[in-house]
């Protein structure tokens, strides 16, 4: 799953990466599936945020570990740096009223790009020194985050939206600047992992909140209608 | 006629006291404010006095002994919170006031307590701070925010005057918060920091309004309602998730349930005719930490009316009682049902009896047969 070890110098790792990245933007999106007496998305969305809880629980063994193998400062608790650098990851954070008025199309656009941009940066966390039980989790976690891709692509079909597609140009490249250093490499994936979490966090709540709107008139469970102003 | 006349006694003698008061006290000379130390010694000077000038201190109006004089000085050693007050120095034969002070013994900060929590998440957090021992003197809080580089306003709570609120502007940062306090008093100044992810400080209030309430016909059961906290902003987008305990008052061990959503649970294992203790705590589904347990709820399962004793000294209370009517009196019956509510209430024993009875019966014929 990972590209082969000890080819590129540190400094051109992101362009290459640049390059898997394009090629995987151009693969064909994770096909619909049409299931006959379709309930409507509910159910998809369900499963979309029972993934998000899973990998989200995935994550923090696995960027333990990870964090770890980085070594301090990285893996301590208080470890505080400014954000610098990893200007391409997609930022999870948002302003309050613009996340409470995003439609439907927008959140779950939202989501379906960070994922594919975090996956394609995930596979390129290729380390030297990386054990081959870090690898093998790494490529796991990749697996399972394939499997939120395609399960955001399913909700967007079922309510037919259009799968994000790369416009020329924004693609998810990193222009080769000056040679990375060592530890600006490891700040870069400390970052990675740190957006990945919090995504994971926000995904929850996106999909709670498209959850509730999904929610049929006629419920089993009788709601408690209270006047909340928003 | 005889009342006023007292009153314009009292008034006279009023204005007399404020003249003398007046007289001794030239306008200029306003009490000169000094800190000191617990524990410390102190030299009091009576303002621009001769250190051989003729003086007498006193404080609150109370003479103090000359021993305590180093010449026209005051000198207090060991100072105790006892020995705040207003120091006044007076010209010994004209009484003049000379110089006054009003000393105020207590101590510098030490590190203050600080910490922060959102129990209205996405609006908000707040923090909150104390002093871990009093000083006794008056203080100064100074808390700043910073989001990163970005400095946060932090609002002053309207009641409390140890904590402030911080509105979210972002949400689903990756860059922490650290929150900086500094207090300062006249004897010096202390100052702590904490630094924080904007999910670890997730906290909600406790439940509100739990009730717990028997169900009819049901001696097992419990029916518990509750409310999400109204501080909680959105519980839609951002549903809490609870967590309910409860037990008889007779014992110490907690049953636990975790419910995902809904503010109802129907306890199904209750002991009949126990009274019960209930507390649900909530906590955001994905982020942050349980709250509190809620205020308890107290309730005891339904059990049947308890059957009339028959003795003609008890007169019964309702004239609709609920008798059984099956006939073995309480007193005859074989064993208590209360303790494990095995349904049906006081009819129980007969039925066991009778039950015990056949089985007796059987068992000794099929006895009897082996024996032939």
């Amino acid at each position: 799953m990972l590209p082969a070890a000890g080819e590129p110098a540190a400094g051109d790792s992101w362009g290459m990466l640049a390059c898997l990245c394009t090629v995987l933007w151009h693969l064909p999106a994770v096909p619909a599936l049409n299931r006959t007496g379709d309930p409507g998305p509910g159910p998809s969305i369900q499963k979309t945020y029972d993934l998000t809880r899973y990998l989200e629980h995935q994550l923090r063994s696995l960027a333990g570990t990870y964090l770890n193998y980085l070594g301090p400062p990285f893996n301590e608790p208080d470890f505080n740096p400014p954000r610098l650098g990893a200007e391409t990851l997609p930022r999870a954070t948002v302003n309050l009223d613009v996340w409470r008025s995003l439609n439907d199309r927008l959140r779950l656009t939202q989501n379906y790009e960070a994922y594919s941009h975090l996956l394609c940066y995930l596979r390129g966390l290729n380390r030297q020194a990386a054990t081959a039980e870090l690898r093998r989790s790494l490529a796991h976690f990749c697996t399972s985050l394939q499997g939120l891709l395609g399960s955001i692509a399913g909700v967007m079909a079922a309510l037919g939206y259009p799968l994000p597609q790369p416009l020329p140009g924004t693609e998810p490249t990193w222009t080769p600047g000056p040679a990375h250093s060592d530890f600006l490499q490891k700040m870069d994936d400390f970052w990675l992992l740190k957006e990945l979490q919090t995504w994971l966090w926000r995904s929850a709540k996106d999909f709670n909140r498209l959850k509730k709107k999904m929610q049929p008139p006629a419920a089993a469970v009788t709601l408690h209608l209270e006047a909340h102003g928003f | 006629m005889a009342v006023p006349v007292p009153w314009a006694c009292c008034a006279v003698l009023a204005a007399a006291a404020a003249v003398v008061y007046a007289q001794r006290h030239s306008p200029q000379e306003t009490p000169h404010v000094q800190y000191e130390r617990l524990g410390s010694d102190v030299t009091l000077p009576c303002g621009t006095a001769n250190w051989d000038a003729a003086v007498t201190w006193r404080v609150n109006g109370t003479d103090l002994a000359p021993d305590l004089l180093n010449g026209s000085q005051l000198v207090l050693r060991g100072l105790e919170l006892g020995h705040s007050g207003l120091y006044a120095c007076f010209h010994r034969d004209s009484w003049h006031l000379r110089h006054q002070v009003l000393l105020n013994v207590g101590l510098p900060p030490r590190e203050p307590v600080l910490s922060c929590r959102s129990n209205t998440y996405p609006k908000g957090f707040y923090c909150s701070w104390h002093l871990p021992s009093p000083t006794y003197i008056p203080n100064t809080f100074n808390v700043t925010v910073l989001h990163g580089s970005k400095i946060m306003v932090c609002e002053k709570d309207p009641a409390l005057k140890n904590r402030c609120h911080i509105r979210y502007m972002h949400l689903f940062s990756t860059v922490k918060y650290k929150v900086s306090i500094s207090v300062s008093n006249a004897l010096g100044h202390n100052t702590t920091a904490i630094t924080f992810d904007e999910f670890t400080i997730v906290k909600p209030d406790p439940p509100e309004n739990v009730v717990a309430r028997p169900v009819p016909s049901n001696p097992r059961r419990l029916e518990v309602t509750w409310q999400t906290p109204s501080t909680w902003p959105d519980p839609e987008s951002f549903p809490l998730k609870f967590f309910l305990r409860y037990r008889p008052l007779i014992l110490d061990q907690w049953q636990h349930v975790e419910l995902s959503d809904g503010t109802a649970h129907t306890i199904t294992d209750a002991y009949a005719g126990k009274e019960y203790i209930i507390q649900v705590a909530a906590k955001d589904n994905e982020i942050g930490t349980w709250s509190d347990w809620s205020v308890a709820a107290h309730a005891t399962p339904w059990t049947e009316e308890p059957r009339h004793l028959t003795t003609e000294a008890q007169a019964p209370e309702t004239t609709a009682s609920t008798t059984s009517s099956l006939a073995p009196p309480p007193t005859t019956k074989i064993c208590d049902p209360g303790e494990l509510g095995s349904g049906g209430g006081p009819s129980a024993p007969f039925f066991i009896s009778v039950l015990v009875t056949l089985a007796l019966a059987a068992a000794a014929a099929a006895a009897g047969s082996l024996l032939i």
